[in-house]
């Protein structure tokens, strides 16, 4: 869970030439779509265990097992994933609107 | 000792409280039974004990390898008006020890609460880490 990878830290160093040398912009832009590619990845993985989380509840309820521990599992991993995507979400807007502000 | 992976303490401690309610399941057996006579072959049902074993080397979770009949010695107890008594008027019961089985209950039961203190303190604390990125 703490271990979060979405290859945005080990892209930075590739950022930051991309950033420096301004003169060739297509670097930064394929940079910048591996980590929204990496972000999207990470969505469809947080969705997988939200559907996962799902499917254990409603198997528990319709009773096709009774182990509430792999429930409550399930749903556990899919909170701490959803509230670590939340997060990472509002940084990226947050970062935006800062960005937006900045007087030109 | 491989490294564990993301949700490791959840797991392990999910693996925990599985294993102590089933834990739990075989001590509510044994007490359930504290007094059959006659365990479906005609002897004395036997006192059944969980064996835990480690889900892998190293950093692991818990699982019940097996559960296994307890081979210590049956009761006896005098009681010479019980159909079921021998000629000395002795009938065997199983080897079931309430007071032994109320402690292994008390010891599963506390397990699993802190299993699940365990589960909620590591979801605490990550809450705590995602703190940080605000």
């Amino acid at each position: 869970m703490i271990d979060f990878d979405p290859n945005v830290s080990s892209l930075l160093p590739n950022v930051k030439q991309g950033m420096a040398q301004a003169i060739r912009p297509g670097a930064a832009h394929a940079d910048f779509s591996r980590a929204v590619q990496a972000i999207g990845e990470h969505v469809s993985k947080v969705d997988d265990l939200q559907q996962a989380s799902d499917a254990s509840i409603q198997d528990l309820l319709t009773g096709k097992h009774n182990d509430i521990t792999t429930t409550v599992s399930a749903v556990a991993k899919a909170d701490m994933s959803f509230k670590l995507l939340v997060g990472v979400r509002n940084k990226l807007i947050e970062a935006y609107k800062q960005t937006m502000s900045m007087p030109l | 000792m491989s490294i564990p992976r993301a949700f490791g303490p959840l797991d392990i401690a999910v693996s925990g409280m599985r294993a102590h309610a089933k834990h739990m399941e075989v001590i509510s057996s044994n007490i359930a039974n504290s007094r059959t006579a006659d365990a479906g072959k005609g002897q004395p049902y036997r006192r059944l004990e969980a064996v835990f074993r480690a889900q892998g080397e190293g950093v692991a979770g818990v699982t019940i390898a097996d559960i296994v009949p307890d081979a210590g010695a049956l009761q006896r107890l005098y009681d010479p008006g019980n159909p079921a008594a021998d000629p000395s008027g002795y009938v065997t019961m199983p080897n079931v020890h309430l007071p032994v089985e109320m402690m292994n209950l008390n010891l599963a039961s506390r397990a699993y609460q802190a299993n699940a203190a365990v589960l909620r303190r590591y979801q605490r604390m990550v809450e705590t880490t995602l703190e940080l990125l605000r």
